[in-house]
């Protein structure tokens, strides 16, 4: 039950193409048919975009993406977002990836907002496109217009204060540690060797998929306790 | 797969073996947070192609055409943008059409609002986008981009 819940979206999708296989069925065939082309552009670009995540997060430091993309980083930061965004390639979905990553470690909502836009409205084959069909000068103006209201968006994003909240991120994991920087004082590791161990100078969770529900009142309570103690206030205890 | 595609895997390819030449440990754990993020996402991304293509059949470029061509500007302008925010066609079929509206002495406002809306407001790919940055993040880019869309079709029709 929890599953269907979960794919609303696709339980309607499915309902709706069944209904229209009774009465429409020309209709749903070519709806499926239309479908084919944007699978195989989904299939063509979702590998590329887990390796770019992998690489963003393992490569890029932290102190570059907020010094270079993050609340201070100005014109130039939304120059770099505005360029990383336009030499994309991709439907807009397959931003979200990449700029939710991107943000983790750092990059500000503005610019946030700026990778998207450019990603989906500016990409160098579609404005080829655009010249050839309408001409340079319709394109470049219009080119020239989008670049300045997106920079205008993601002033009043930034502006207004809106914050980016993910509905996955609070449903993930119930107890974490933010490892960079964790002290390394082994409290924890002491105090609950079931559920904390040290590697390589900084605590961990044993079992990440560990759940606050899975533990009776009294341990979740000594958890707190100990989450309460850690020196450098690095243990998350969610729920 | 189109050159820009291609060109996307070998950037992505060369950086993804450079993580892994120079942090094995740091790389697995990534990936194991990035595959985590793409199951998330992938039974909605599905569900959106599928409802890409059912809005393809019930809103074929015929009737974005009989959008485009009607008389009263205003109104064709605002329900082109409304459109646009809906559908989701290739470039390369809205640039012909809207092209060959403009060749025929049409406004260009309506065809901009449908363009530009097209590609920044994504009705479809809204649930997805409230998922992963939350609702009100979703909501206001989308409001503001359909706004800009609007501004950006009028400005064309001054300045063209």
């Amino acid at each position: 039950m929890k599953r269907i819940l979960k794919n609303k979206l696709m339980v309607i999708i499915v309902m709706i193409y069944g209904v229209l296989m009774i009465f429409k069925s020309e209709m749903a065939y070519s709806a499926l048919g239309n479908s084919t082309y944007y699978l195989i552009e989904m299939a063509q670009i979702l590998p590329v975009i887990f390796m770019l995540t992998v690489a963003i997060d393992v490569l890029i430091p932290k102190e570059w993406i907020v010094k270079r993309l993050g609340n201070q980083s100005g014109m130039s930061g939304a120059a770099l977002a505005l360029a990383f965004g336009s030499l994309s390639a991709g439907p807009i979905y397959a931003a979200f990836p990449i700029a939710k990553t991107l943000h983790k470690k750092g990059a500000s909502v503005g610019n946030v907002v700026i990778i998207l836009s450019a990603w989906a409205v500016i990409k160098v084959p579609m404005l080829a496109n655009e010249a050839k069909f309408l001409g340079p000068d319709f394109m470049a103006v219009r080119w020239l217009l989008t670049v300045v209201f997106i920079f205008v968006i993601a002033l009043i994003m930034e502006k207004s204060h809106i914050k980016v909240k993910s509905e996955v991120e609070i449903t993930r994991e119930d107890v974490v540690i933010r490892q960079d920087y964790c002290v390394g004082c082994t409290a924890c590791a002491k105090a609950l060797p079931e559920i904390f161990m040290m590697k390589e100078g900084k605590a961990y969770v044993i079992n990440p998929d560990l759940k606050l529900t899975a533990l009776d009142d009294r341990k979740k309570e000594y958890l707190i306790t100990v989450a309460d103690k850690c020196p450098s206030k690095v243990i998350e205890v969610n729920g | 797969m189109d050159i820009f595609t291609i060109g996307f895997w070998i950037v992505g390819g060369i950086l993804f073996i450079l993580s892994i030449i120079k942090e094995k440990e740091k790389s697995k754990e990534a990936m194991k947070k990035s595959r985590g993020m793409m199951k998330n996402m992938i039974g909605d991304i599905i569900g959106i192609i599928f409802m890409i293509g059912l809005i393809l059949t019930l809103i074929p470029p015929e009737t974005i055409e009989s959008v485009l061509g009607s008389e009263n500007l205003l109104l064709s302008s605002l329900v082109a943008a409304v459109v646009g925010s809906i559908t989701l066609i290739p470039a390369f079929v809205a640039f012909p059409l809207v092209g060959s509206f403009v060749d025929a002495g049409a406004s260009i406002v309506p065809g901009v609002a449908f363009l530009t809306t097209l590609t920044m407001v994504g009705m479809v790919t809204f649930p997805l986008e409230k998922k992963e940055f939350g609702t009100q993040f979703a909501v206001t880019r989308n409001v503001l981009s359909f706004g800009a869309a609007i501004s950006i079709a009028i400005l064309m029709g001054v300045i063209l």
